[in-house]
């Protein structure tokens, strides 16, 4: 391959196109023929463009598109009103200028994502464990875990609120079994989160076991039997064996999981609005909120920019720990 | 004698160590079966909620036999224009997922394949794009959709999402381990690139497609953030978008909004049912194009 792109940049552009397109050196350009070319052929060219089109008009240019409109005070109505202010959106984050301030936003995301990532890798690593048989009952009960992953969220968000109904609800009724009086889940500061991390980890545990589920597929079967054969219990076997070969997975699955909750919208929308006051105002709503409901457009575009940082950071450590997916030490 | 000694004793755990594990195994099936139950509490309790009569369900403790009212689903179903977001929905994943399939299997074949000056960087900007949130994206976008006349249309709920990282990647990924004798044999029957992807490579790559195809149009299907703030009127509004307006209308007709929960989701959950293989081999992609 690179002594093609050798004899590429070796051509200038003004040449005939068969030369140009030759993979062989030394054929002469005089006598094209059309047979050893469709591989080379810049056709090639139109079969990337309609993807990348896609993605500099819809994904990369907004990116950079962000990052411009977030050195504006954006007016809505009227673009032309449109002010330069340089940084001055950044220093209303950093001084939490704008309600509500943007390290408490950060706060409440914080909280989400940590109960999210821990909530999820706690739950699903044993989860993935019991589940890892092929018999029939152990399949089952992997599909019915999974099926909440599959649900829309704007439906079950919806069938969710009312399970968390204060005077009606099933959860209610269930602490009630506990001799524990009724909650106001979403409308207490203290509970609204709880609720919410409740109904997100009921959604997106079937998906975390399945990647745990893979990773337990690729361990070796040879290590597992020498454990046993020296004794270990199957607490050690977990602990000595099993866990430092699923290492990766979990980095995996922690990467993954920041960088979704992080973004998380629609269970906020549909089940708190960010409420009780900003109390469930993640990074991902508050966007949204600043953006569309207060119209300040350029600080929802700073935000934006945030987001945008941290999600890449994420990103990078993501590509290290697939890495180590694909070639395990 | 030593040895019938170790014999008879590595005998004896071997049989205890047999008992333990089947006693185990049931206890770890029993485990999962109450596993899976407690996932599925929701979804019976959705379908409870959506057959019982309405003064039943405002009681407390609940009720938890219904009165099997049916008449929910009817009056859910009159109250908002479902067959209109339903069409919309299928009109619109089905676009989706046909451009995607298109554009994925194009630039899947000739970054496999093929071979352009280029080819390196132009991959590495399609994996790039995968580390951009959507939620970046809205502010921008809504901007670019009004400049271009495309708010409240069916094309900005297509077009943008008509090419998948996912997509590109899994099918590069297909074409590469093809053995390369196959595309030289019909560059030298003088096949085009477009006939050689079309006729040799697509039909082999037929389980990607299936995975890629599910993928996009689970996507486009379970979406909301996007249509919601890119579109305005119930004519090209799908599903789950006016799922949530019947929300923000019946809040509290708990009974009817449950039905149309149900209604509304249901063809998910019967294509998860039948298509569950490809679902959880998906898993690892869907987290590339997920949408709020």
């Amino acid at each position: 391959m690179a002594s093609t792109s050798a004899a590429h940049t070796a051509v200038p552009a003004s040449q005939p196109p068969a030369a140009h397109k030759s993979p062989v050196p030394m054929r002469p350009a005089f006598k094209p023929s059309r047979r050893k070319t469709a591989l080379t052929s810049p056709v090639a060219y139109l079969f990337v463009f309609p993807a990348l089109a896609i993605f500099t008009v819809f994904t990369i240019g907004p990116t950079i598109y962000t990052f411009v409109i977030s050195a504006f005070k954006w007016n809505w109505l009227n673009t032309s009103q449109n002010k330069f202010i340089g940084l001055k959106n950044y220093q209303d984050l950093v001084t939490g200028a704008i309600d509500p301030p943007f390290w408490s936003t950060l706060g409440t995301s914080a909280y989400f994502v940590v109960a999210m990532v821990v909530g999820g890798t706690v739950i699903s690593l044993p989860l993935a464990l019991l589940l890892q048989q092929a018999s029939r009952v152990f399949v089952a009960a992997r599909a019915a875990v999974f099926l909440a992953h599959v649900t829309p969220l704007v439906a079950t968000s919806i069938v969710w609120v009312w399970i968390f109904n204060p005077r009606y609800g099933l959860a209610n009724l269930v602490l009630s079994w506990f001799g524990i009086g009724n909650i106001d889940w979403l409308g207490n500061s203290q509970f609204a989160m709880p609720a919410i991390i409740i109904y997100s980890l009921w959604h997106e545990i079937g998906f975390i076991t399945v990647i745990f589920l893979g990773g337990l597929a690729t361990l070796s079967g040879e290590l597992s039997e020498a454990a046993k054969l020296d004794g270990c219990n199957a607490w050690q076997e977990f602990w000595h064996v099993t866990f430092p070969q699923l290492r990766p997975f979990i980095l995996f699955v922690v990467v993954i999981s920041s960088v979704s909750s992080l973004q998380a919208f629609t269970q906020f929308f549909m089940m708190t609005s960010g409420g009780p006051g900003f109390d469930t105002a993640t990074l991902g709503f508050q966007l949204y909120q600043q953006a569309f409901v207060f119209r300040k457009t350029g600080y929802a575009a700073a935000l934006a920019v945030v987001l945008f940082g941290i999600t890449v950071a994420l990103s990078i450590v993501q590509l290290r720990s697939t890495r180590s997916i694909d070639t395990p030490s | 004698m030593a040895t019938q000694a170790d014999h008879s004793v590595s005998h004896g755990a071997v049989k205890a160590q047999g008992g333990r594990r089947r006693w185990s195994l049931s206890v770890r099936m029993l485990t999962a079966i109450v596993v899976a139950l407690v996932f599925l509490i929701p979804v019976f309790w959705m379908l409870l909620t959506s057959v019982s009569a309405d003064g039943d369900i405002f009681t407390f403790p609940p009720k938890l036999w219904p009165a099997w009212d049916w008449s929910n689903y009817a009056r859910a179903w009159n109250a908002s224009p479902w067959m209109k977001y339903f069409s919309n929905t299928v009109l619109i994943a089905g676009c989706v997922v046909a451009l995607t399939l298109a554009t994925s299997l194009l630039a899947g074949f000739a970054f496999a394949v093929m071979r352009f000056r280029g080819r390196g960087l132009m991959f590495l900007v399609v994996m790039s794009v995968m580390m951009v949130p959507q939620t970046v994206l809205l502010i921008p976008n809504f901007i670019i959709a009004q400049q271009l006349g495309w708010y409240d249309t069916y094309l900005i709920q297509i077009i943008p999402w008509g090419a998948s990282v996912f997509g590109i990647f899994l099918l590069r990924q297909f074409f590469v381990t093809l053995p390369r004798e196959l595309f030289e044999a019909a560059e030298l029957d003088g096949a085009s690139p477009l006939r050689m992807l079309f006729s040799v490579a697509a039909p082999l790559a037929a389980p990607s497609l299936v995975l890629v195809g599910l993928n996009s149009f689970m996507g486009s299907w379970n979406s909301f953030v996007w249509p919601y703030i890119m579109t305005k009127s119930d004519s090209v509004r799908p599903i789950e978008v006016g799922l949530q307006a019947f929300y923000g209308t019946e809040g509290t007709d708990w009974t009817g909004l449950c039905a149309a929960v149900t209604f509304t989701t249901l063809p998910i959950i019967v294509l998860f049912l039948f298509l569950q293989k490809y679902f959880v081999t998906g898993a690892y992609g869907t987290q590339g194009s997920v949408r709020g």
